[in-house]
Parts: structure tokens; C-alpha cells; sequence
């Protein structure tokens, strides 16, 4: 596995807000097409991790890397690291809530992003036929031309998830995405991300122990415990592993 | 509760005859001596403010950016036109100089360098857009790339609007000072105040702002006016969408800023007279009332705030002169609070008022607490 | 019990005194022992103009301010030469007030006892019909002379240091003894260094050439700006003379001088940028509570300092004259206390809490009525707050009418203090004051009360601070009112510096939103660190470029660039929500 070249390569990676260190020595490593879950308790730095690797936080230290270390993502910005093909869907649900389903992907979809273009470009049948395809993976077919804002927070949180597949990113970087959700649309959407497991690289973030179980399905789990990688592994050998019963899934297991 | 865009209530065809009525039937009224040459002049400035509202609305209700500086870009067309129609004085002027006459004031005896190429028409048209358009360039780069945003947008263009001010009341700059241009005489040969020179401004002037409104109603139902309305909703998110959305602020701040000076440089032939008090914030905020009032996010709304609010100008300013600003800042503070969509959103809240009443007549049960649309956004 | 004894025996002793003066004077002792009253009474009746002048101009040795005042009413001919019927002339002056037939009472010029008659009855004298005692040119020569030296010797330091430096005028070298007798004597450093400037630059005109060189010497040492023109007439002709030594020291001397004058220059603009500092934060402060804390953009912030100033204007009024004013065709009078002049100065004492009510109360009104309804949509606060500015200027310019109105301001304000030739100016000192005393009152209320710990657990959490049982509604009108009392008192303190009109605060708000933005919102330090910054700069630019314009908008460009670096301000308030 290791001498595949990394996708994303983390290395002594560092970020305090006012004295609290968020991030701290982090070290992470991404192969091509891995399907990676990272779990920690609240204050672990998970979504400050995910906020470094998208642009939003500069570390103060350490370095990261993309695509076998052909770029250094913190010398780039927001958009230059979104157009490498890192999505994001963010925590809280994030989309256009004045746009309609469809231009909520519209305006995801992959291709120029430039004034111009977005001027004079006009959407081919390709992409319409994409859009389409796209509405009925996240089952929004029958919502298309509604306001997004109107959508139920479920479906908003599909929307979102519809709105990386648009993007055709290489990397999906899913924070939280089965927050809020009723337990069925929790299988639905860790189906929907076993779907495309292979297809792109993910990386989920996920507190809800038994949809980690579900998606996880022996692949690699990373826990983060004070900004620090605690322990990597199957998700039944983290789960034994005593640290982590200790910081996290002790407690948690206790209350379950 | 987000803003919609109600440009489709509006319909084509009234849109059109709207047009139509202006550019043609208004014009041809007046050669026919149905319309005194003082009321169509008269609209000829509303029309020029309309335009200069459609450009504030393009920013404001489209992208979210208060510029309180567009009455500057609009005073600015003024000014280069200015220079021209001076230069065009000739030796009619009071001290029968070649020069203009507040040069001659001022004790110079030669018509300064940057002056010069102002006796060309094309080079004053040019910079009617080259020189606003790069004044909004510059600090539209600075102000985006260092991501300044919301009110504090508006309070930087407020300092700009300021500062400007400040540098045109100055004689030194040899734009006029304080008294500005005036007593123009010819433009392109044509005497400005003949009836037949005014009532061509006038038509030019519609036909800009019909041109105006089309334009923006194609662009913004392009993709661009979807992602001018994202970034105006959550910014973050379009940058996140891998789009770099200092450059397109900055792009329509730009073409915002060129037709604010358009329309300036068709006003001051019309009117008459361009001076620095034009320039001042409070001119830009009055403009944005005339917007508020007509509706923000249309293209329709601006143009109805405009003449409406000019046209009440025009009357309560002779009829109640001390009352007036009472007027506008109070009813100014009641569209804000009580009509976000303004005059043209009028209809659909009324229909929703009505819609609310009804539901709960309708329930039994005690009606839940609206939500509170602001929460929503992220 | 011994004053009545005193007094009874003053009579006795007075003529005793006059004795003895006669006595000296017959013998020609000391004239010192002779009282100045004496000496005049004597010069006047002196027989020839030559005895005049001696007796004058013994008065060198003991001149006092109380000799000028006789020399000055002996040359406006106030002393009058009384010709008894013996033929005795005996000067005196006149007092009272004139009878009905145009006669005066009069003393003695030599004790100021009254003049009888052989009878013991008074004597009056008509001013027409009697002689006064004239002076000649000499004569006054001799006055200007003893009089020059009395002002060197005046017991007012600031007179008598002007007259040491004028003293220096002509560089007249016959100055210099008294000058270096009177440094022997001199007590105050000030007039010591005083007298040090005025010897060398009469020096520097010296026949010898080591004096001159020690004379450029001295004043290079004392920074002396009084002798920079002369230095340099000096430093011209040792040239032209070739005279190297002299030159060489002038040039000295010179670039000492100079070094010096640039020095001053710095501290007052740094003064100046202080004080400047000091108003945009007066002016700003409340807009850091209410835009940097709450997120208000106020833009009837203007028209609130207008407001305070107008309450100051108002209070003024009451305290004098009272006050009629006409708006909308009523016409509204307030009566005034006509408080004598001296007890005006207390109306400003009066007025700051005034102002400071007047703007906190529209304020709460403002918060009420419409500011409530927009807490979370800032663009539109700023443009309902413009409406209600519009209706406010207005309400203002009908009320107290559109022109200036006056307000006097303490007559100390427009005093000065010197320390090593940099001026402060009082009214600059007291806006540096003002400044300080506002912002510890600030720091008070939002750190040392309990409504500031509501304030400050509102404004950084304000669901979180609901949760807890806070009235947020509650906190949000008091804070906005104090915002708004705040700019109450900016007006107060502007209506002492400057002019107050309609559109007072229009030309402050510019500069007041431009330093809450530098400072960085939600910060009160940064506010102060920013006001102080721009201040500073505005003034060093002025100073450099020499006009005020293109300083201001270069300082315009320099906040527009300084956020490239800090978009957020000085202090950066950081959140981790998406927008």
C-alpha cells in the first residue's frame, strides 16, 4: 500500500485558535480511492482538519500535500483547491437556498469557472442528462425545480452530497452528513456513499458509531483525539483499542 | 424568507409597450407640442437616474454589495462629458478665452495637458467609461482580495465617495471646484439648448436605458446572475463551489460602475451643470432609496423608484420645501422595515398577507410563531 | 486693641516719615531710602530740565513697576503743579469725582495725603485752570530708560521675560551691563536663560572675535530660535569677512538650531495627531459600541453628536439670556436663569450630562421604534438609520434654524502652555483630557458594572446569554442608548472646539466609521490604538505635504491599503460559522 503515491499526505500539521490548540502534530495520509472514516470526540479538530485541507484555515505549521506531492494545497486558495477536485460538503447544510435543486448543481457542475463562460456558456445535453441522473441518485427528481431552501434538512444534506457528485471531485471530504437524518435516510445515505466508494476518494467524518460500522465495512477508520491522530485501523480493532475506549467510544459504548 | 426575484410578475409585453411609450410616443409628443420641453427634459433626468438605479440595483439586490459610491461613478461620466462640452464653449465663454472661464478665474493662460485631448468626442466618450471604470477597478481588486464585505464594503465606499469629493471641491484639481461646469453650448455642433438637441439626448437616453435593462435581464438569467445571486446568499459556499468570487464582484462592480457613468455623462448635457456636490454619499444613498423603494432584485423595481421618487421630488420640493426631506427619510425608513420588495413587490406581499389570513381563519388550532427567516442561513 | 493704637498713631508717624524724607533728600543721601512717590514729587518740581533728568534717572538703581505707573500719569498729564499763595508748588494728582463746579479733591504726589489749604480745608483744583507737569524729549528718554529696566526687573515672570528678550533688539552693547548685573541677581531658570539668549546675541556683535565665537557657542547650547536670524546675518558677513572662526561657529550654532526646530516641529505634530486622535475617538467611540459591539450601522450617529451639541447650545442659553425659537411656525421661548458671566462656566458642567441624556434618550426611541426590528440584517440598519438621520438633520435645521449657532466656550480653552518652545494649546489639552476621561468611563461601564457584563455576554453569544435568563431586548436598548449617549457627549465636547450646525456630525462620520473599522469591530482598544493612528498620520502627512486635503485623502488610501494586510482591523474577533 505504501508505495502507492499518496493522494493527500498531511504531515506535522499545527493550528491554535487563541492559545487552544485544535490541530496539533497531525499526520495523515490518503491513498487513491480509499473510503476513509475519521471519528473523535467533539474538540478533536476533525472539522478544523477538513477546513485546513479546503483553504478556509491556514495551519501554523506543517505541510500538506496533493496527488503524489505535485501540489502544495496551503500555498493555494479556497477555489484553486476546490478545481484540484476536493469537494466539500460541509457540516451544517450548506447550498443555495434561493437557487432551485437544479441550479443548486448547476452551479456545481464540473467545468469552467470562469466570467466568461459563465456568460456565454450554455449547458449542453450532456450535462442536463447528468443533472438528471444526479437528481435521481440523491432522490431529489421529483424536487428539481424547488427552492432549495424549501427542502427538508435531510434532503438539503442529499442536495449537498448531489452537489460534490456534480463537481466530479477526486476527493469528497463528507462532514457529519448523516446529521439530523432519521435512521432510513442514514442507511440510504452510507448506501449512497458505498456507491461511490471506488469511484472517488471519501473521507467521512461521523460521530453515529453504527453508521461507521455501516460504511466502514473493514476499511481504514482514523481516530483524532486533541488535534492528534490517536490510532488507525479496522473498525473493530479501534474500537478495542483501549486509548480510544478511554477518550471516546468508552464512554460511548457505556451509554449505548 | 429570501428575496425573490419578481422580474417574471412583470410581463414581456408591458415591458415592451413601457419601452415603446418612452423611446417613441414620449419624444414625438413633445415635437407634436403635447409635452413641454420642460417635462420631457425633465425625464430625460429621471431616465439617466433610473439607469444609474438599475446599476446599484445589479450590485445591491443581485450580488449583495452596497456600493455607497455610485453617485461618485456616476458624477465622474458627468465630469468627463463636462470637460468636453467645456472645451466646446469655445470663445462664447464670459472672459472670451479659449480657455474655460473658471480657468481664466484662476489666472492660467493655458488650457492644462490633461485637457487637451478632451476636444476629441470619442477620446471624452472613452473616458466617460475608462476612467470610473478604472477607479472601480482598482479599488474594487484592493477591496475583494482582501475580502471585504457587507456593510463594511459600504463603508469603504462611502470613505472613497468621500474622499473624492473632498479632491474635486479643490481648485487645484482644475476640474471647476466648488461651481463644478456649466454654461455649456454645443454638443457634436448641435446647440444643447435648442428643443430639437434635447428632445435627441432624451431619445438617447431611453434607448440606453431600454439597452441597460435588456442587458442585465440577460445577464442576470445567465449563469452568471445564478452565481451574482449564490454569492449574494452565502459567498463562502460559491468559493467553496471553486469559483473565485472576488473576480466576478469584481467584474460586475466594474460594468456597474461604466453605466452609473454612462448615464452621468447623458445627465450633464441635459441638465446642464456638474458640480462635486453631486458626487457625495448622500447622493449615492438617495439613489439606493429610489431602489429600496422600487423593489431591489428587479429591473423593473429601479426604474419605477426612480421616477417616482423624483417626480415626488420635483413637487414636494416646490410645495413643501422644509417637509420634503422629512418625507423622503421617513417614508425611506418605512419601506426598510415594512416593504423589503418595495413598490414592485407590493402585489406578492399583499397576496402573502391575505394567503396568512386566510390559513389561520382557516386552522382551529392556535397558529404556530413564524419562523424566523434569518436563522435559516448558514 | 493694638490696631486702634496703630491707627491713632499712623497720623504721627506718616509725618515723621515725611521728616525724615525731607531730610535725605536735603542731605542728598541714598535715594534708595526716599520713596518713589518722593522722587517723582521732587522730579517734577525740579528746577531745570537737567535736574529732572538726574532725579529721574536715579530711579535706575530701584526700578519697580509702580515707577512706570507715575512716569506713565506724569506723561499723560495727571499730575497737576498746585501754586499756593505763598508761592509753594506742590504736585498732586486728582481724586473723586468732579463737583459741580468742575473741581477735583487731590493728594500729594510725594504721599498721597490729602493737600490743605493754610485753613485745613481741602484744596480743589478745576484741571482746566491748572498747570500740569509737562515732559520734554530728554525727559522721556530718561523714563523709557528707567523703564526698560523696571520691565527687566518686573516681579511678573512673563513681562519680564519678554522685556529680557526684547532687550536684544538692536543688539546694543551698551545693554549689556545691566543685563549682566540682572544675571547675578535673576532667581527663575526661565528668565536666567532669558537673559543668557539676550547677552550672547547682543554678543555676537562683539569687537572681539572670541566673544562672538563664544556667543554662537552659548546659543547653539540654548537652542535659541530667537537668535536664528541673526545667526545667520552673523554667519554672512563672517564669511564675507573672512572671518573663519565666527563662521564656523555660526554655522555651528546654526544646525544646532535647526536640529532643534525640527524637533519642536515632530513633538507638535505628534501633539497635534494626538489631539486629533483624541476627537476622531471621542467622536468614534460610540460607534464602537453600537456598530463594533452590536453590528448597528448607525449613520444617525452624526446627528446624534449634533443633538448633544445642540443640548449644550440649549443649556448655555438657559444659563444666560434664554432662548427663542420658531420651528414649524410655533414659536417656543425658554426662559433664561441670567446667570452672572462669571457662573457661565458652570453651564458646560450642566451640559455634558444634558447631551449626554438627550442623544441616549433619542437613541432608545430609535432602538424601539425601528433599530429592534434589524438586528441581524446590518445593510438594512445602515440604510433605515440614514432615513432617520435625514428626519433628524432636518428636524434640527427647523428648529435651531440652518445657520452656526454660538456657543462660547471657556475663555481658558484658548490659552497656551510652552514647554521648551513646543505649544500646547488649552483647548487641544483639554480634547486630549476629554478623550481620557471617556474612554476610562467606557472601559468602567462595559468592564466594572453589571450592565457591562450583560452588554459583553450578549454581544458575544446572544442566544446563549437569552438561554441564561438574560433580557437580551433589554441589554440590546440599554447598550444602544449608551452608544448613542456617548455620541451626546462627542457633540458637547465639539460644540467647545468648533462650530455647531445642522450638519455637524456629517463631517465627523466618515472618519469615525473608518476608525471603528480599523480598529477592528467589537474592540474598544483597537478603536483607541486606530483613533491615535489615523490621527497621527493625518497630521505627520499635513505636516509633510502642507495641504490638508490631499493629506486626508491619502490617509483615505493608506486605511483602504492597511486593510489589504488586516482585513478585519487591528483586532481580530475570529469565528468558526461559515459566513
Amino acid at each position: 500500500m505504501s508505495q502507492k503515491p499518496f493522494l493527500l499526505a498531511a504531515e506535522g500539521l499545527s493550528k491554535s485558535f487563541d492559545g487552544f490548540k485544535a490541530i496539533n502534530d497531525l499526520n495523515f495520509y490518503l491513498d487513491e480511492g480509499e473510503l476513509r472514516t475519521v471519528i473523535g470526540p467533539n474538540g478533536a479538530g476533525k472539522t478544523t482538519f477538513l477546513d485546513i485541507i479546503t483553504g478556509r484555515t491556514q495551519p501554523d505549521e506543517g505541510t500538506l500535500l496533493w496527488d503524489d506531492a505535485k501540489h502544495d494545497l496551503l500555498k493555494l486558495n479556497e477555489y484553486e483547491i476546490y478545481r484540484l477536485g476536493i469537494g466539500r460538503k460541509f457540516q451544517t447544510p450548506t447550498v443555495f437556498n434561493d437557487h432551485t435543486v437544479a441550479e443548486n448543481l448547476i452551479l456545481s457542475l464540473a467545468g469552467s469557472r470562469g466570467i466568461w463562460h459563465s456568460l456565454f456558456g450554455k449547458i449542453t445535453s450532456d450535462q442536463r442528462d447528468r443533472i438528471a441522473g444526479i437528481l435521481t441518485t440523491v432522490k431529489l427528481a421529483d424536487h428539481a425545480h424547488r427552492k432549495a431552501g424549501a427542502l427538508a434538512h435531510g434532503q438539503k444534506q442529499w442536495l449537498e452530497i448531489g452537489m460534490l457528485l456534480a463537481q466530479e471531485a477526486r476527493l469528497l471530504l463528507v462532514d457529519e452528513p448523516a446529521a439530523g437524518m432519521t435512521d432510513e435516510e442514514t442507511y440510504r445515505t452510507g448506501e449512497l456513499l458505498l456507491s461511490l466508494a471506488g469511484k472517488y476518494t471519501i473521507v467521512v467524518i461521523e460521530h453515529d458509531m453504527t453508521f461507521v460500522r455501516q460504511i466502514s465495512q473493514g476499511r481504514k477508520v482514523t481516530v483524532l483525539h486533541q488535534g492528534h491522530v490517536l490510532c488507525e485501523g479496522p473498525v473493530d480493532q479501534v474500537q478495542s483499542d483501549e486509548r480510544v475506549m478511554e477518550v471516546y467510544l468508552g464512554r460511548k459504548s457505556k451509554a449505548a | 424568507m429570501p428575496s425573490q426575484p419578481f422580474t417574471g410578475r412583470v410581463q414581456l409585453p408591458v415591458l415592451i409597450l413601457a419601452a415603446v411609450f418612452l423611446v417613441v410616443v414620449m419624444p414625438a409628443l413633445n415635437a407634436f407640442g403635447i409635452i413641454e420641453n420642460f417635462t420631457l427634459n425633465l425625464w430625460g433626468k429621471y431616465l439617466c437616474y433610473s439607469i444609474m438605479a438599475i446599476s446599484i440595483d445589479l450590485l445591491w439586490g443581485y450580488t449583495g454589495l452596497l456600493c455607497l459610491g455610485q453617485a461618485l461613478f456616476f458624477t465622474l461620466g458627468g465630469y468627463m462629458m463636462g470637460m468636453h462640452l467645456m472645451l466646446m464653449i469655445g470663445k462664447l465663454g464670459q472672459y472670451k478665452s479659449e480657455l474655460p472661464d473658471f480657468m481664466v478665474f484662476l489666472g492660467h493662460t493655458e488650457i492644462p495637458a490633461f485637457w487637451q485631448p478632451f476636444y476629441s468626442f470619442p477620446f471624452a466618450l472613452a473616458m466617460v467609461f475608462l476612467v470610473p471604470g478604472l477607479l472601480s477597478y482598482v479599488f474594487g481588486y484592493l477591496a475583494f482580495r482582501s475580502r471585504i464585505k457587507g456593510v463594511y464594503f459600504s463603508i469603504l465606499t462611502q470613505a472613497l465617495t468621500y474622499g473624492m469629493a473632498l479632491l474635486f471641491f479643490k481648485n487645484d484639481l482644475l476640474m471647476g471646484g466648488n461651481n463644478g461646469f456649466t454654461d455649456f453650448r454645443t454638443l457634436l455642433g448641435a446647440d444643447l439648448r435648442t428643443a430639437s438637441t434635447q428632445r435627441i439626448l432624451y431619445i438617447c437616453t431611453a434607448v440606453l436605458m431600454v439597452a441597460v435593462v435588456a442587458g442585465c435581464k440577460w445577464l442576470t438569467n445567465s449563469r452568471f446572475g445564478l452565481i451574482q445571486r449564490a454569492i449574494r446568499d452565502s459567498e463562502n459556499r460559491v468559493l467553496f463551489s471553486g469559483y473565485a468570487t472576488a473576480n466576478f464582484k469584481l467584474f460586475i462592480f466594474v460594468t456597474s460602475a461604466m453605466i452609473a457613468a454612462f448615464a452621468g455623462a447623458l445627465y450633464v448635457p441635459q441638465v446642464g451643470i456638474i458640480n462635486p456636490s453631486e458626487m457625495t454619499t448622500e447622493k449615492s444613498l438617495e439613489a439606493v432609496v429610489w431602489v429600496a423603494l422600487g423593489g431591489r432584485g428587479t429591473l423593473v423595481g429601479p426604474v419605477v423608484g426612480a421616477i417616482s421618487v423624483n417626480a415626488l421630488k420635483s413637487w414636494a420640493t416646490r410645495a413643501y420645501p422644509d417637509l420634503w426631506v422629512l418625507i423622503l427619510g421617513g417614508t425611506f425608513v418605512l419601506i426598510v422595515m415594512f416593504m423589503p420588495k418595495g413598490i414592485v413587490g407590493l402585489p406578492s406581499q399583499i397576496q402573502e398577507i391575505i394567503a396568512k389570513i386566510r390559513r389561520r381563519s382557516l386552522q382551529a388550532d392556535p397558529v404556530q410563531p413564524a419562523i424566523s427567516s434569518e436563522t435559516a442561513d448558514p | 486693641m493694638l490696631k486702634s493704637i496703630f491707627k491713632t498713631l499712623a497720623p504721627f508717624l506718616q509725618s515723621g516719615l515725611q521728616l525724615g524724607v525731607a531730610f535725605s533728600l536735603i542731605g542728598s543721601v541714598e535715594a534708595r531710602e526716599v520713596s518713589i512717590r518722593e522722587m517723582i514729587a521732587s522730579a517734577t518740581v525740579a528746577k531745570t530740565p537737567a535736574e529732572q533728568r538726574q532725579i529721574i534717572l536715579s530711579l535706575k538703581s530701584n526700578p519697580s513697576p509702580e515707577v512706570v505707573k507715575w512716569f506713565d500719569r506724569w506723561k499723560s498729564g495727571e499730575i497737576f503743579l498746585h501754586e499756593d499763595s505763598s508761592g509753594v508748588i506742590t504736585p498732586v494728582v486728582l481724586t473723586g469725582a468732579a463737583a459741580g463746579d468742575d473741581s477735583f479733591a487731590t493728594v500729594r504726589v510725594s504721599d498721597g495725603s490729602p493737600l490743605l489749604a493754610v485753613d485745613s480745608s481741602a484744596v480743589r483744583i478745576n484741571p482746566k485752570e491748572v498747570e500740569f507737569a509737562e515732559t520734554d524729549s530728554g525727559l522721556r528718554r530718561a523714563m523709557r530708560e528707567v523703564a526698560d529696566l523696571a520691565a527687566l526687573a518686573d516681579p511678573d515672570l512673563s513681562k519680564r521675560i519678554r522685556a529680557i528678550q526684547d532687550s536684544a533688539i538692536g543688539q546694543k552693547s551698551e545693554k549689556l551691563p545691566e543685563l549682566q548685573l540682572l544675571l547675578t541677581t535673576e532667581k527663575h531658570p526661565k528668565a536666567v536663560r532669558a537673559l543668557e539668549e539676550s547677552i550672547a546675541i547682543i554678543q555676537l556683535r562683539s569687537p572681539l572675535a572670541g566673544e562672538r565665537v563664544a556667543a554662537c557657542e552659548r546659543l547653539g547650547k540654548l537652542n535659541s530660535l530667537a537668535a536664528q536670524d541673526t545667526i545667520r546675518t552673523i554667519l554672512k558677513e563672517a564669511e564675507a569677512a573672512k572671518d573663519l572662526p565666527t563662521a564656523h561657529a555660526a554655522k555651528t550654532a546654526l544646525s544646532a538650531i535647526e536640529g532643534h526646530i525640527s524637533r519642536i516641529n515632530a513633538a507638535g505634530t505628534v501633539f497635534r495627531g494626538i489631539s486629533l486622535g483624541s476627537v476622531l475617538l471621542v467622536v468614534a467611540i460610540g460607534l464602537a459600541i453600537t456598530f463594533g459591539l452590536m453590528g448597528i450601522i448607525n449613520m444617525a450617529h452624526g446627528e446624534l453628536i449634533a443633538l448633544g451639541a445642540y443640548t449644550t447650545y440649549v443649556i448655555q442659553n438657559i444659563f444666560a439670556a434664554g432662548l427663542n425659537l420658531s420651528p414649524f411656525g410655533i414659536s417656543i421661548s425658554i426662559p433664561g436663569m441670567n446667570l452672572p458671566a462669571g457662573s457661565m462656566g458652570m453651564y458646560f458642567v450642566v451640559a455634558l450630562p444634558a447631551s449626554f441624556l438627550a442623544a441616549a434618550l433619542v437613541g432608545l426611541l430609535l432602538e424601539r421604534a425601528v433599530i429592534q426590528f434589524l438586528y441581524r440584517r446590518p445593510l438594512e440598519s445602515l440604510l433605515a438609520t440614514w432615513g432617520i438621520s435625514l428626519v433628524l438633520q432636518q428636524l434640527l435645521r427647523l428648529v435651531f434654524g440652518a445657520n452656526n449657532v454660538q456657543v462660547s466656550s471657556p475663555s481658558w480653552l484658548s490659552g497656551n502652555w510652552t514647554v521648551n518652545d513646543v505649544v500646547f494649546g488649552w483647548n487641544r489639552v483639554f480634547v486630549i483630557g476629554f478623550a481620557a476621561l471617556i474612554i476610562v468611563v467606557t472601559w468602567l461601564v462595559l468592564n466594572k458594572t453589571s450592565l457591562g457584563l450583560l452588554i459583553r455576554a450578549v454581544m458575544q453569544n446572544r442566544n446563549m446569554a437569552a438561554c441564561m435568563g438574560v433580557r437580551t431586548e433589554r441589554v440590546n436598548m440599554m447598550t444602544f442608548a449608551f452608544g448613542c449617549g456617548l455620541a451626546g457627549l462627542a457633540g458637547a465636547f465639539l460644540s467647545q472646539i468648533g462650530n455647531v450646525g445642522p450638519s455637524l456630525g456629517q463631517n465627523y462620520i466618515v472618519d469615525a466609521f473608518m476608525t471603528v473599522v480599523v480598529g477592528g469591530v467589537g474592540n474598544i482598544l483597537g478603536t483607541v490604538i486606530s483613533a491615535l493612528g489615523i490621527g497621527m498620520a493625518d497630521q505627520s502627512l499635513q505636516q509633510y505635504l502642507g495641504n490638508p486635503v490631499i493629506g486626508k485623502i491619502l490617509v483615505l488610501g493608506t486605511i483602504i491599503l492597511f486593510l489589504q494586510w488586516r482585513p478585519a482591523g487591528i483586532f481580530v474577533t475570529r469565528s468558526r460559522s461559515l459566513d
